[in-house]
This record gives C-alpha cells, structure tokens and sequence, in this order.
C-alpha cells in the first residue's frame, strides 16, 4: 500500500457536515474543550442551510403564552401523531435558548422594539397554533454566515473541506443473541489533496443533511443531498424510521432546464381563485389555495398517470381569474408579489413576463424537499439500533445524529420554519452528548480495523468495467421520481424494488480510475452507492405503510384512517444482510383533539365553495377586503415549505 | 435560422497541464439560451463523466459553481453562454481538477478572528450595512483584479495553510463584525489590526485604480473598503484622495 496517500489523524469528536447542524454540534463539543474535526464535501458551510429561506421556529417570539407543551403538541398532531414525544418535548425545551445561541453567533434578526423580541412574520403561520416564525435578512445566507463564524471561532476545530465521508469504522461485539457496537473512528476521502484519511473519534456525529438528490433535477434542494447520513447510519447498524415521509413541493418549476426544480409558489399563492388544470384545461383541482401539499402533488401525478399531464410532466397552476377580477384584481398581484418573493421571481424569470402577471398558467410538477424520516436517535441524539424487542433500544456507543439525518420529530409532516430550529436545537445536543462519550472513553490504540474496512474502498479505484457511475445515477434518479416519488403504488414500489437489485450489481461493471486527486468517478461511484442503499430504504418502508398518510402518497390505496393506532415505519439491516420492514407504534392523541381538527377543516372548505358560488360582483368584493386585511400589514412573508404556504397542511394530518 | 447547436471550449486542467476541449453542446429547443452550468452538466452527461466541477443550489445562493467564462469570474448556474465561449477554472485560486479550485485557504485566514464573546443585550437592531454585507455568498469573484490577493503564492493544493495576504472578501469579514452592533469596543482595535495584517494598506496606495466587482452586486469599494481605511488610518486617506 503506497503510506503516502493515508494520513492518520485523531479527535475527540468528528463531525461530517458544516450545515447548521454540523456547524451547532461542533460549538457543542468545542466550548467543552476538546479537539473537533469538522469535514465536510461541500466548501464550509455551503449546505441547505445556507440556501434555505431563513425562516425560524422561536418560542414565544410572537406570543407570551406558547408553553413548551403547546409547541410541543402542535409538532406532534402535525406530523400526524407519529412523532416522539421525547424529541418534539426536546424541540420546544431548547428552542429559545437554541435561538438565542445563534444570535450570540452573529445572527441579526430585526428587532420588534415594543415588545423588546424579534419580530416574527406579520401573519402567524399556518399550522403553527402560536406566531412564532421569525424571518431574516438574505436568508438562509444569514445562516450561512453564522455557521461559517461558529465553525472558524475556535482553536480547537480544525475543519477539511472536499472530503468525501465513506464509513464509520466501528467494532461489534457479540452478546447472548444481541450484539454492541462502539465507534472507532471514519474513513474519509480528502478529493481536493489526493489522500484517504483515517480519523481515530470516539464519538462520531452524523450531520449530513437529506436525501432529496434521488430526485434530481426535481427538488430545490442542494446538489449534495445524496442520502448520505442515512446509508451511513444503517451501514453502521442504525435504525431507520419513517423514510416514506418526504416532503415535496407541489409547485415547482418544471422549465426552463436551467430552472426546473426550483420553486415557483405554494398552495396558498394560487389564492381564492386559482384551480389547477390538466392539459385539456379541465380543473384537476379547486380550493387550492386550503390544499394539503400533499394533495396538490397527488392531484397533479394523478393526471400525469393518466396521460394528461403537461408537456414537462406536471399540470397547470392557473391563477387568471385571480388577475382578472375587477376590483381584487390588483390587490392580487400586489400579495402575489410579495408572499414569496424569491419563488415569485423563479417562476417571472423560467416562465416569461404573461406568466408573471399571471395572464397565462403556470406549468408546475412538485419536486422533492426534505426528509422527515431518518436516523434513528433518542432526545439525546445517540443512534438507536434496536433488540429483537423494537420497543427496548440499544445505543451505538459514540454515533450521534441531528438535523435533517435524524427522524423522529416531525413524523408525516413538518411545519414551516422548524427545520433551522430542529438543527439548532439537535445539532448542540449532539455536540454535548458527543463530548460526554469522547470524556468517558478510552483510548484505542491501532488503526488495524481502519486498514481492513480500506482494503474494500481502495479496490475501487482503478476498477475496469463498462459502465458510468454518473449514467448510472441520472438513471437512479429518473426510476426514484417515476416510482418512489408523490404518488406511488405498489405496482410501482416493486418494480423500484428489482430496479434496486439490478443496479447494485451493475456496481460492479463501473469504471473508476486509478487517479487520487479530485477522481470524480471514484466519488459518483460512492454516491451512488449511498443514494441505492437509501431508495430502497424508502422503497421498503413505503411498501410497509400501505395507507396514505402525510408525504406518503399512495394511489391504491385509502387515506390511513382516524381510528387506526399511528405508527412509525422502522427500517434495519437483518442478519441475513437483507432490510427488514417493521412496525413502530406510537402514543396517540385524544380522540377529542382529532375531531376538533377535522371539524374546523369541514368548515374552511364550506366557506370556500359558499364564496365560489356566489355571483362575481358580490364575491369580488368580498375579497378584495380579504387582500386589505392580508396585506395591510404590509408584511406577507410566506416561507415555502411552510403551512402557511399550504393552510390546508395544518388540518388535514390525521 | 438558428442553430441547433452551441460550440463551446473547455479549458481543463489535468496532469498539471491545461487542455482545451471544444464541446458541442446541443440545444433542447432552438431559442434556448443556457447557462454555463447546463453546459457543463450536459458535457458529463454525453462525453466526459469524469469532468470535473462544482455546483450545489442552481440559483445563485451557494456561492460554489463559480468558474471564468471568457477569463472574468462569473456563477456558472446563472451566466448565460454564447457561441464560441471558453470556459475555465478561476485564475485567482490553485486548480485542483478541470474547473475545481482549492478555496479554503481564503476561509483559513480568518480562523478565531471572531474570538469574542457576546454577553450583552441581542435584542439590537443591526443597522442596513450589516445587512447589505451579509448578502455575501462567498463566491470569491472578488478576487479578480484585488492587488492584495495577487500578492499571495497560489499554486499549492497539498496543504491547507492560510494565504497571508487578504482579499474583499476577508475583509468584508472584517467590516460586517465592526458594524455589528454587539461587537464590545474593546474588540475593534483588535479587527482593525486583523484587517492591517492582511494588507489593508495596499488598498490604501491603489484605492483610485482598484477594480474590483462583488458577484451578487455589493458595493465593496463603498461599504466595505473605504469605511475599513477610514477607521484605520484616519484623514491621512481623505487627504490623499483629495
Ligand atoms: C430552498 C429551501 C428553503 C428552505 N427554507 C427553510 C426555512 O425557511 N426554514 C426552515 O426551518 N427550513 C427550511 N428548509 C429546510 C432546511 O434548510 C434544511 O432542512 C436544513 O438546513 C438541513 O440542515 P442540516 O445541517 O441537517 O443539513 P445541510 O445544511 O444540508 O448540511 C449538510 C452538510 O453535510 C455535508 N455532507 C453531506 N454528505 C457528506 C459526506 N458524505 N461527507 C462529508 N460531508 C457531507 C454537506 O457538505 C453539508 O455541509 C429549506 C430548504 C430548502 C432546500
Ligand atoms: S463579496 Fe461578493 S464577490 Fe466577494 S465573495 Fe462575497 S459575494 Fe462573492
Ligand atoms: S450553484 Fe449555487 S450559486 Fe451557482
């Protein structure tokens, strides 16, 4: 083995990723003194975080009566009672003193000089039953910043950029019929200096982000999301739960090339009047505007199943009737303007000038956003792999996971505005529980099993074979939209399934170089890898919950039922190195609180139809004092992704 | 008529050498005009699946995908190509690969800069500046035409040590914790010596010449540049540009 292209390193804690989560967990186990190494594949702190739209969750921002239970239930009932009640208890604990921590940071939200707070969008968000989002300059730009300053504050960090995370190296002992694992350390593949890296850390903590890359070029999210964390945490032994729930956007843009994927607006930008229509101009779908996400992108697969869809595969989002009323007309176009600026401007730039005054409908096709589903951890962030007894879990002594690697909080759906808080609050604690394991920890003395677990990534440079690892992703991504994308069936989760065993095979006919520096087939070839073992994680878990139920859509089949037990799909590794699918049940909430949510949702779509049957001058009217009261406050922020972007999302979980 | 097809040149960089490569890049419809990173993802589509480059969000808030086209530093995913156009890696960082660069010896310049302690009131507004310099997105297009960063030696990619000398960027860094509005007094001399030691005082000697441009439109002449030698060196500049 030529010794030149492995560097040896140790730490106390190793962090992979320098998104927000990464950036928290390393402050976390940096103020505890001890010697953290941040790497990242990204430049630093270039992550979702810093392209995200800067909305945040902060208890008590906007109301002195949001308890802690309050929040925490909201989370809970949204994600339609599959969430942990520990974590969403952990959410709304830390929340405050998380936010606060990043404005310590350098984060400078706009003050609310009355009440001394920061000040939170002008109307509360949907779905959140207190105002507590608060917005902030340049966006998720501002975030990025203050990771960037987090991570380069101490003396104690030291970070590599253009690192490829490969493995958690680990030791397994057998127990009577259970076994432990502890964490040694990671292999990591430096691209930019041409070198493999062994970094000997008794606490390991997974912080790389999602999975929406699957989908690509049909997600608005970073180009790294290639469900790294997840292939990472089952391979190291983890449980997996809920990896169906992902959420899609339902109106994203689904051309030009240059623009497909990124978003164009929210169920609630097609306001009193817009409908979506199928390419023979038949309405697919009315009341956008109080629709589910959810609903909206399983409106539009629907038509595109049936061979209706628009030329790019979507539908058509028409708001004209909105334009062209005369007196809300231009109340209209002002809240279209400004409820979701950036998304607004997308879709003026990727459709033209008609469409953005709205004369013409919008062609849109959801695209994928985040990941509910994930890692999974308990309100300590230490990575779970379960007993025979699912109920009676075991940890892997030194993994953690936080931010959008982990799953558990969020359940089926997520509300706007949590996520930032989410690694905030997670990414710390991880960073504390990561300290306390590397204080507690003795240390290993050799690199023998890091030489061994080598041996197999070595292998792979200098492979001979026929095939392209960037072909072969293109074609995962194109298969993963067609069969586990919004809508799926179980028709179409089977054939993922032997598209799966067919591709992992072909790995082995992928051609790779035998090139160390910047070898960009070598790292296709790894993502690859990781996105084949997470797809079908999400393919096995959506053939196991076989009703619809939040991100989940599947057209076969009913919508999961009020009175049925909620429970948590669970994903792992069986000792016949298959996935085995099973079933998490969790604590349900009172049958009372349930109906209270489906009454109130009856009632929004009944004013809705009342509103669209009366004659035009009357509901004219009407509306155009509804835009007053919206946008008289001249403040209309929407955050996509939000359950204000989508009202129907806060009623319609159950 | 229009072409169905967009010839375009790559300058790459393997085995220390530049190679040129022309690409024909093929139009999805006839009046589309692409951007230099649909380019590129098409030219690792059909041709070259070991081509390198970097690109993460496609609409200019990562800050990563920056490459130079026609030699001036532009964001791949939101410049338009023509006819004819090379493509090429910055000339201002060290090339790791084809269009990738090493960037973290810029970041590595500033490490523990902010060492400060904020334990007063957050409840603060930051005043607009603050704002406007925080719409930086680290693309590094700045370093082109920067007198300072030419100073430093940028050709090795093996180890990851800071450049000495500072750009717009580091010093935009600077600037944006100055005006913040929880940054203690106390800590100011100590930033303005940071910006001194990263050679603030180049700018100082070419302020009227100096032709720098910020990728996403910040004023760095303005906002960050002259307010940073006002602070440091006083009237003597005042005195100078008169
Ligand atoms: C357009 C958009 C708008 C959004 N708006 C909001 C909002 O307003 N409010 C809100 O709360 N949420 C929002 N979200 C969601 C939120 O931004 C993300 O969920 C969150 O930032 C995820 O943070 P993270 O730290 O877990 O992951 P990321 O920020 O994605 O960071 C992942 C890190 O891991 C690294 N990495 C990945 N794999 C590897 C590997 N194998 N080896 C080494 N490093 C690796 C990456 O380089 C990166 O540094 C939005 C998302 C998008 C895409
Ligand atoms: S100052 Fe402007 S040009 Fe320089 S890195 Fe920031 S955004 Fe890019
Ligand atoms: S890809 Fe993010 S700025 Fe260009």
């Amino acid at each position: 083995m030529n010794s030149n292209e492995i560097e040896y390193l140790e730490c106390d804690v190793l962090v992979i990723g320098s998104g927000g989560t990464g950036s928290q967990a390393v402050q976390g186990a940096a103020e505890e003194g001890l010697k953290v190494i941040v790497i990242s594949k990204d430049p630093m702190s270039s992550s979702d975080t810093k392209i995200c739209e800067g909305v945040i969750t902060v208890r008590e921002s906007g109301d002195t009566t949001d308890t802690k239970e309050i929040l925490s239930e909201n989370i809970k009932l949204a994600g339609a009672d599959l969430p942990d009640n520990k974590i969403t208890a952990a959410f709304a604990n830390d929340s405050k003193s998380a936010y606060d921590r990043l404005r310590n940071n350098g984060l400078r939200p706009s003050i609310n000089k009355e009440k001394n707070t920061p000040k939170t969008l002008a109307i509360a968000m949907g779905g959140h039953n207190k105002s507590r989002s608060v917005g902030h300059k340049n966006s998720g730009i501002a975030f990025g910043h203050t990771n960037w300053d987090t991570i380069i504050k101490y003396k104690n960090v030291n970070y590599y950029e253009d690192c490829w995370f490969l493995e958690v190296v680990k030791k397994e002992f057998q127990k009577n019929n259970n076994k432990d694992i502890e964490v040694l350390g990671g292999l990591i593949y430096d691209a930019a200096r041409g070198k493999i890296l062994f970094i000997k850390a008794p606490s390991v903590i997974i912080a790389s982000g999602g999975l929406s890359s699957l989908y690509f070029p049909k997600t608005d999210t970073m180009r790294g999301n290639t469900g790294d964390s997840y292939a990472l945490g089952i391979q190291a032994g983890a449980d997996l739960i809920d990896m169906e729930q992902i959420q899609f956007l339902p109106f994203c843009l689904a051309s030009p090339p240059s623009y497909e994927g990124l978003l164009a607006g929210e169920p609630s930008t097609a306001s009193f009047l817009g409908v979506l229509r199928d390419k023979n101009k038949k309405i697919i779908l009315d009341s956008v505007y109080l629709r589910t996400r959810a609903e909206c992108s399983e409106a539009i697969m629907r038509a595109v199943e049936d061979g209706r869809g628009s030329p790019n595969g979507g539908a058509f989002l028409d708001m004209t009737k909105n334009m062209s009323a005369p007196k809300s007309g231009k109340y209209f176009m002002k809240y279209l303007k400004s409820a979701l600026p950036s998304a607004y401007n997308n879709a003026r730039q990727a459709l033209g000038k008609e469409a953005g005054k709205a004369e013409i409908p919008w062609e849109v096709r959801p695209s994928a956003h985040y990941s509910m589903g994930g890692i999974r951890v308990d309100e300590y962030t230490r990575v779970i792999h379960s007993t025979e007894n699912l109920y009676e879990p075991k940890i892997i002594k030194g993994l953690f996971a936080a931010g959008q690697a982990m799953g558990g909080l969020f359940g089926a759906n997520r509300l706007g505005s949590t996520s930032l808080t989410e690694l905030a609050v997670f990414g710390y604690r991880a960073g504390k529980s990561a300290a306390k394991n590397a204080n507690q920890s003795t240390k290993h003395n050799n690199y023998d099993i890091f030489h061994e677990n080598y041996m197999k990534f070595k292998n792979i440079f200098n492979k001979k074979g026929k095939l392209k690892a960037y072909k072969l992703k293109l074609d995962l991504q194109k298969k993963c939209w067609d069969n586990i994308g919004p809508a799926r069936t179980e028709k179409k989760l089977k054939i993922m399934l032997s598209f799966l065993n067919k591709i992992e095979k072909d790995l082995k006919s992928i051609n790779v170089p035998n090139e160390m520096i910047w070898n960009q087939q070598f790292i296709d070839f790894i993502e690859l890898k990781n996105m084949i073992i997470t797809a079908k994680a999400v393919t096995t878990a959506s053939l196991k919950r076989d009703k619809s139920v939040g991100g989940h859509v599947r057209l076969d089949k009913k919508t999961s039922s009020l009175f049925s037990k909620p429970y948590s799909t669970l994903i792992k590794i069986n000792k016949n190195n298959s996935f085995g699918a099973y079933k998490l049940f969790r604590k349900k909430t009172s049958l009372k609180r349930i109906i209270n949510y489906k009454i109130s949702e009856k009632f929004r779509f009944m004013k809705a139809k009342i509103l669209r049957s009366l004659p035009e001058s009357i509901s004219d009217s009407i509306i155009e004092n509804k835009y007053k009261n919206i946008l008289g406050t001249n403040k209309t922020i929407i955050k996509p992704g939000s359950i204000d972007g989508a009202s129907g999302d806060k009623v319609n979980q159950i | 008529m229009q072409e169905k097809y967009l010839n375009i040149k790559l300058k790459l960089k393997r085995n220390k050498e530049f190679i040129l490569i022309e690409y024909k890049y093929k139009k999805r419809s006839y009046d589309e005009r692409p951007m230099a990173l649909d380019v590129l993802l098409q030219a690792q589509e059909e041709k070259y699946d070991d081509l390198a480059f970097r690109y993460g969000c496609r609409a200019r808030n990562c800050g990563v995908c920056t490459i130079d086209v026609n030699d001036r530093p532009k964001l791949a995913c939101r410049a338009r190509v023509k006819e004819g156009d090379i493509l090429s890696a910055m000339a201002t960082l060290p090339v790791i690969k084809d269009l990738v660069v090493k960037r973290d010896a810029i970041t590595r310049q500033l490490k523990g800069y902010n060492n400060i302690s904020h334990k007063n009131d957050l409840n603060k507004d930051a005043d607009n500046s603050y704002h406007n310099l925080t719409a930086c997105i680290e693309c590094y297009a700045c370093l082109d035409g920067c007198p300072i960063h030419a100073k430093n030696n940028i050709v090795d990619i093996q180890n990851n040590v800071a450049y000495k000398y500072g750009n717009p960027y580091s010093l935009l860094k600077i600037q944006r914790l100055l005006i913040d509005p929880l940054t203690p007094e106390i800590e100011k001399t100590q930033l303005i010596d940071k910006a001194k030691s990263l050679g603030l005082e180049i700018y100082r000697r070419e302020y009227k010449n100096l032709k720098i441009k910020c990728g996403v439109g910040i004023n760095l002449k303005g906002e960050v540049i002259k307010p940073l030698l006002d602070v440091a060196f006083g009237d003597e500049v005042e005195k100078e540009n008169q």
